[in-house]
């Protein structure tokens, strides 16, 4: 049994202009100790996914209308109000994409870190303080003991990242969720947490789920790989799967926008053509197909489901598994009709 | 078992018309689009309108700001049309041609007063001096706040520390004080009300502008403008007078508001509109001997007061919200 | 922190300076209405011997800059001259006069934050509510009475309407309320003196109430699993406070200054009562001292708002001092 399991998940947010199907029937686990990472554009779905799990969708607007979330046996979908504060923080934990504003400005970070402490280990405040200090140690922050009692503007972009990791990892969670974690950090720094990340999870096991846009982010240290577009599954598998044999043209069009050495040698970025599409007036069929350069009939009239390709590897397109429909083979077409 | 091997459970979506991902680029920075976590922006299906026509839209839909607008109105409409109709049916505002004291009844809806006046009829004509002075006031303020803040954003320098500094003084001194000390060397009447409201009045709307000046003066715009040898009245017209007309609008329209409370409040004190050119404050001051024997005294002028100042505050608000104007203060 | 503070505090002094210039610009003879010598010795015919001794003892027979330079030193040192109608020093005027303001001061301060803050919490936390719809109507109908009116109507109502209950002349301070008065006659002028400001306080904590809510911190205070009133009570309103200390600390300093309406509808013997009926019966000497003192309160008491601005926000405090 997967330590987490969540089946069927829809999300949707009721708007003035029409009802927004944010998750639309998303499947996925999350096994002890392994890296989930749920890749896809903005607009794709992939953070409201993340945010249903741990329930934090407003509602209103939002609302999860379906499916189940189950945590080591638990719905997280039937817990009544104070069952879900105790899982927060302390079964799944979530740092975010900006860590500039999602540190409260007024607060020590030190206290900051030591509150879910208190809250679910009902340490003292002495003991929490003392706890935050040795997170900010662990998650590499120099002088912790000085550094607990700062504020976070005092700290840097990268730094408030970290001490973000060691707010989420204080109450050693089974999941952490990690919505975009470097995308507003430099490069360089970027590469710092997610090596920081990697350590940690060796170290304590923690399960992690990744929500990304950038494939690149987690060719490293995802186990599975989960491809979103407009609320839904597009490509779901291992990790080796996903990178070596996409079967999802849009796949094709994320690993394409990647800078790439290992693979192709011709260096050539290709961006995917056109704009996410509106999560209210969803494309008929296939979402993907107007921005598809393989799109038929078919794919207008006809919705793909998420099937098996290869043993527990799925994609959602009518061609995947078909041959010489593969990464640098298909032959795209140019009429849109055969 | 894993879910991977578990069907996704997409529901089918039945075959429409294409849509055309293109059509839904639209950005939604306007106030009221709802943000979804992580969604990115929700693409609007409606079609952008100018500034004032969405403002004039958002505002149409704001009702107590449309109530207070045809307060307004209709206040002026009474007001200005009162000869025709008021003494003829209620009295003249001025003449004592009834009982004193005489509770408010059909023919005396307000009541008279100690000296046989009816009440009704000088609320009516009161509107004249409260609205006339709030609308003067403010129009010396404005051109005032205007010209110095202009002076002071766009020369800078010793200019501007002496206009700011001047400004400095008039916040540190106490409002009223300074108002009943201006109108102690102007000596009392409506003109000198209007007149000393004015003049207290600049130093918000100078701050204002001069800050909106600063930050459009170094925009590449005015750059280009100068460098094809545009005066700077014309740059001023121009460039920078749209950018801090909408928070100008705001801050004028609560102002008048504010404006006419302080009439009535140096009315009532004895130093603003003279008896017996009747005003709301004026009414008020005759008012407080009697509150035992007359309530109505105190409590129509009161009320016009109330609703009148309410309507250019709902009216301000609403202007302010349908604008999206942030107001510092 | 220290060199911002040096820098307000001179900051202050032309401020300072300009205020001493235009009030002396009103003693200037022919300026103002009144002839000084006769509002000090009033209507009576004057030798010109004695004519000549009041100008000397008042000084107005020296050159107008002598006599300013005189005046501010005069005043540094607590010294404002004689009141022209009392014959009293003006110091000791402001000094029976002062305390009352500020009891009333206090006493209003205290309606604004206890009465404003909690109806912007509650509006705020239970957005468009009921309450939030009281609150935020009646504050726009707040902001908008005229504050002699308020302090007419609450004089008639719990005055004279309840006159039975609230032994009447209890709570209309115009009939032998003392010096200092007593506390009952307190209430009323202080809610009538707090009620415009404690709706702006209202509103105020509202709407950053309303925008500390919508912060990505408000979100990570939640997935760390607090409850919803340590959200609200703790991450969320320590953000709101701080503009709204900031707001309350700078009308205190307002109201420190007297009240001249409130105080003349209650008939309160403050400040504002006072310098009042100073420009009324044209003593300068009084308007002038009792003006610089209300101005000083003020300039003191902003520098101290913006400290404990810096106290407050942390942002503030270690970072940009030149802000």
């Amino acid at each position: 049994m997967a330590l987490l399991e969540v089946t069927n998940l829809k999300t949707h947010f009721t708007t003035r202009d029409g009802v927004v199907r944010a998750v639309d029937g998303v499947s996925f686990s999350v096994e002890e100790g392994h890296t989930l990472a749920i890749v896809g554009e903005s607009g794709s779905g992939k953070s409201v996914t993340a945010l249903s799990l741990m329930r934090l969708i407003p509602d209103p607007p939002g609302k999860i209308i379906e499916g189940s979330i189950i945590l080591r046996g638990d719905d997280v979908r039937k817990m009544d109000d104070s069952t879900v504060r105790a899982m927060r923080g302390d079964r799944i934990a979530m740092i975010f994409q900006d860590p500039m504003t999602s540190l409260n400005p007024v607060f020590r970070v030190g206290f900051q870190i030591g509150e879910a402490l208190r809250i679910h280990k009902g340490m003292t405040r002495k003991e929490a303080a003392a706890r935050a200090v040795e997170m900010l140690e662990l998650v590499g922050i120099p002088n912790p003991a000085d550094r607990a009692r700062d504020y976070p503007h005092q700290f840097s972009g990268g730094m408030r990242q970290r001490a973000m990791i060691a707010m989420a990892l204080a109450c050693d969670p089974d999941i952490l969720i990690a919505d975009e974690p470097t995308t507003a950090l430099d490069v360089t720094i970027q590469a710092q947490i997610l090596e920081l990340m990697i350590e940690l999870q060796q170290r304590k096991g923690t399960a992690i789920i990744m929500i990304t846009h950038d494939l690149g982010v987690v060719a490293d240290m995802a186990d599975d790989v989960m491809v979103m577009y407009a609320g839904k599954q597009v490509e779901y598998g291992s990790a080796h799967d996903v990178f070596y044999q996409p079967r999802h043209p849009y796949t094709w069009g994320l690993l394409d926008s990647l800078p790439r050495h290992d693979i192709d040698e011709k260096g050539t970025l290709l961006p995917i053509e056109g704009q996410p599409p509106s999560l209210i007036d969803v494309p008929s069929g296939c979402a993907f197909h107007p921005r598809c350069p393989y799109a038929q009939d078919r794919c207008v009239k006809e919705s793909p489901e998420l099937r098996d390709i290869t043993s527990g590897h799925m994609a959602a397109c009518h061609f995947a598994g078909e041959d010489g429909f593969v990464r640098g083979e298909a032959v795209p077409v140019t009429g849109g009709v055969e | 078992m894993s879910a991977r091997n578990r069907k996704a459970g997409a529901p089918f979506t039945p075959a429409g018309e294409p849509v055309d991902a293109g059509g839904h680029l639209l950005k939604d920075d306007r106030p009221g689009a709802v943000s979804i976590p992580g969604a990115g922006d929700i693409p609007p299906g409606r079609k952008t309108r100018t500034l004032w026509g969405d403002a004039w839209t958002r505002l149409r839909k704001n009702k107590l700001a449309i109530a207070g607008l045809v307060w307004v109105i209709l206040i002026i409409t009474v007001t200005l049309s009162a000869d025709l109709w008021v003494p003829q049916t209620f009295g003249d505002p001025t003449s004592t041609e009834f009982d004193g004291l005489l509770s408010p009844s059909a023919t005396h809806p307000f009541g008279t007063d100690r000296i046989g006046r009816d009440v009704f009829a000088r609320v009516i004509y009161g509107a004249r001096v409260s609205l006339a002075v709030g609308v003067l006031a403010v129009g010396i303020s404005v051109i005032l706040g205007l010209t110095l803040g202009a002076l002071s954003g766009y020369y800078g320098g010793v200019l501007d520390s002496l206009v700011m500094r001047t400004a400095d003084i008039f916040f540190a001194f106490p409002y009223m004080l300074f108002a009943i000390a201006l109108l102690a060397i102007l000596g009392p009447g409506y003109q000198n009300v209007f007149i000393a409201i004015g003049i207290l009045g600049w130093p918000s709307i100078a701050r204002v502008f001069r800050s909106s000046i600063l930050s459009v003066k170094e925009t590449e715009y005015v750059d280009a403008a100068r460098a094809m040898g545009a005066s700077d009245l014309r740059i001023m017209l121009r460039h920078v007078l749209p950018n801090a007309i909408a928070p100008l609008i705001v801050y004028s329209t609560m102002s008048i508001g504010g404006a006419i409370i302080t009439e009535a409040a140096l009315s009532y004190l004895g130093m603003g509109v003279q008896a017996p050119t009747p005003s709301w404050g004026g009414m008020l001051s005759e008012a407080k001997a009697l509150m035992g024997v007359a309530p109505w005294l105190t409590i129509w002028p009161g009320f016009a007061i109330l609703t009148t100042v309410l309507s250019f505050v709902l009216m301000g608000d609403g202007m302010r919200d349908a604008l999206d104007v942030k107001m510092k203060d | 922190m220290v060199k911002y503070l040096v820098r307000r505090v001179l900051q202050m002094v032309p401020v300072f300076l300009g205020v001493t210039l235009i009030l002396f610009v009103l003693r200037i003879p022919g300026f103002l209405p009144g002839d000084p010598i006769k509002l000090i010795v009033g209507e009576r015919p004057l030798s010109a011997e004695l004519r000549a001794q009041v100008e000397k003892e008042n000084r107005l027979n020296e050159p107008i800059h002598e006599q300013y330079v005189w005046y501010v030193t005069q005043a540094l040192q607590g010294d404002f001259g004689n009141s022209y109608q009392k014959n009293r020093p003006v110091a000791e005027i402001l000094g029976d006069k002062f305390p009352n303001t500020f009891r009333l001061a206090f006493a209003a301060i205290l309606v604004e934050i206890v009465v404003g803050i909690l109806a912007g919490i509650i509006s705020a936390v239970k957005q468009y509510s009921f309450w939030d719809v009281l609150v935020t109507l009646s504050t726009s109908v707040l902001v908008s009475v005229p504050v002699f009116w308020l302090g007419l109507l609450l004089q008639m109502f719990f005055g004279i309407k309840l006159k039975q209950w609230t032994g009447g002349a209890m709570f209309l301070p115009i009939t032998g309320m003392g010096d200092p008065p007593d506390l009952v006659h307190l209430i009323l002028p202080a809610i009538t003196l707090a009620s415009v400001s404690t709706a702006y306080v209202a509103r105020i904590m509202r709407s950053q109430m309303l925008e500390a809510m919508g912060q990505d911190y408000i979100r990570t205070a939640v997935a760390k699993g607090l409850t919803e009133r340590a959200v609200v009570f703790r991450h969320a309103m320590k953000n709101a406070l701080i503009p709204v200390v900031t707001y309350i600390g700078i009308d205190l300093g307002a109201l420190m200054g007297g009240a001249i309406l409130t105080e003349s509808v209650f008939s309160w013997p403050g400040v504002g009562r006072e310098l009042y009926l100073a420009v009324l019966q044209r003593d300068w000497p009084v308007v002038m001292g009792g003006v610089l003192v209300v101005v000083l309160i003020v300039m003191v008491v902003n520098l101290l708002v913006d400290i404990s601005y810096a106290v407050l926000d942390p942002r503030i405090r270690y970072g940009g001092a030149a802000e």
